[in-house]
């Protein structure tokens, strides 16, 4: 099987993951429900990930590193914390639903500063257009289905200038391209540790600099009296027991990414995506969505194919042992703006444990499926 | 010795304590924290011993830990404040 899927779910983690989480689950209790051996032990894998969380991200106080059940927990808080109903709010073009869903269900009014495809230049004078009023923007890092890299550097300058707190989604570029927090100066950064943090799933971090509204309620081991959630982070967006076996398998993830060059996994990504795209781009009856330019795409591809339409492309990949993923990828307004929504696309996305071999044998798999229409 | 309970306002706040004093070698560890003297319930700390407590206090200040509730522990096991 060549697993191809990466911007859903990594499937491959490194060497070890599975047996911290595994460790965690055989000795570690809850955090915070009793100072005995198996309590103090999932306190220090808890605390242990956030320490590493903060000094990956460079943020200043761990207690910022918030952990949640995955990036759209993260996303609905920070959505939460900065939204009334009826406030403007700006997005880019290439939301996903986790962005897009929340703000909707608080009542947004929510503006889209369109533009086009692989163009940050485009991306940056439609939120200058956009942002004069806006109660706060949100801007995803990385398209899910196009691997645009969008200007988060220009955005979150542009957010400082017009004082409007800024939402970063960073569900496909944590891991991926080195992020600093502290430097950016956002409001939130949210991210799942399912995906290219190489994580388990059930794993999502927030990062915090901005007063939060809790979206769950409930226990936290602290300030028991207290009907209302504890006033101070982490524990005020923390409530109920924590994945510990899933933050333990983030933890020993973070230390496998961390023990590479920063730009590792992004240059190793978009060095087989690159290929993969020259194996294929002569394919008759094959779209490529790609852009000329190496900084603004990440190692994922989106294909448009007619004939076989694209959930068949992918049905008969699959049946191949090539596992993608077709449809709107839960963005439709990143392919509203690229005119892809009645098509959808088929999404290759690599990680880091893919080769030269399986970029060789998905491309082989493609022109074979069109040799023979 | 006279043991000494520093009150952090919570539990990630008391394994940052813990580990910060570790590392100026002051050995000290996590319990909860008795309710008499928690107002709102539920709470942790770190115990230092009395040849430890300055050194402690100022290690926490100097890291910005805030304002540290100090209680002293009796031979009895209960405690009473002698900082607020």
């Amino acid at each position: 099987m060549i697993y191809l899927d990466c911007a859903a779910t990594s499937l491959q983690k490194p060497q070890g993951v599975a047996a911290a989480s595994c460790r965690a689950i055989n000795h570690m209790a809850s955090p915070g429900r009793g100072s005995h051996r198996p309590a103090m032990d999932a306190a220090d894998c808890v605390l242990n990930c956030r320490l590493l969380m903060a000094e990956y991200f460079n943020v200043n106080d761990p207690d910022k590193v918030i952990f949640t059940i995955n990036a759209t927990h993260a996303l609905n808080i920070a959505v939460a914390s900065l939204v009334d109903p009826g406030d403007k709010v700006v997005i880019s073009g290439y939301e996903h639903n986790a962005v897009l869903r929340p703000l909707t269900a608080y009542g947004a009014d929510i503006v889209v500063a369109r533009s086009p495809l692989f163009d940050p230049a485009a991306v940056t004078e439609a939120y200058r257009q956009a942002l004069p009023g806006a109660k706060c923007a949100v801007i995803n890092h990385v398209s899910n289905v196009f691997g645009f890299i969008l200007p988060i550097e220009e955005i979150s300058a542009l957010c400082h200038e017009f004082e409007v707190p800024l939402i970063i989604d960073a569900s496909q570029s944590a891991g991926v391209i080195p992020i600093d927090f502290t430097a950016l100066g956002a409001a939130f950064i949210a991210m799942p540790g399912h995906k290219s943090l190489l994580g388990p799933q059930g794993t999502g971090v927030l990062l915090c600099n901005y007063p939060v509204k809790p979206v769950l309620f409930g226990g936290t081991g602290s300030n028991s009296l207290l009907s209302s959630m504890p006033d101070y982070l982490p524990d005020r967006l923390e409530a109920g027991t924590h994945n510990v076996a899933g933050i333990a398998g983030l933890t020993h993830s973070l230390r496998y990414l961390m023990s590479k060059p920063p730009r590792y996994v992004l240059e190793h990504e978009t060095a087989l995506r690159t290929c993969f795209e020259r194996r294929i781009c002569d394919i008759d009856g094959l779209t490529l969505y790609s852009s000329c330019d190496p900084d603004c795409q990440s190692g994922v591809l989106s294909v448009v194919s007619q004939n076989p339409a694209c959930d068949e492309l992918a049905e008969i990949l699959g049946s191949m042992g090539i596992c993608v993923r077709s449809g709107l990828h839960c963005a439709p307004l990143a392919h509203e703006t690229a005119g892809t929504t009645e098509t959808g696309t088929v999404r290759f996305s690599f990680s880091p444990f893919n080769t030269c071999t399986d970029v060789f044998q998905a491309s082989e798999a493609l022109k074979k499926i069109f040799i023979n229409r | 010795m006279l043991q000494y309970l520093l009150m952090c306002k919570s539990l990630t706040y008391a394994q940052r304590a813990l580990r910060l004093l570790e590392r100026i070698g002051v050995s000290t560890i996590i319990t909860k924290a008795p309710k008499s003297a928690t107002g709102n319930g539920c709470n942790y700390c770190v115990k230092v011993s009395e040849k430890h407590l300055a050194a402690s206090l100022k290690a926490l200040n100097e890291a910005n830990f805030g304002n540290i509730r100090v209680f002293l522990v009796s031979d009895d096991g209960s405690v009473s404040e002698v900082r607020k």
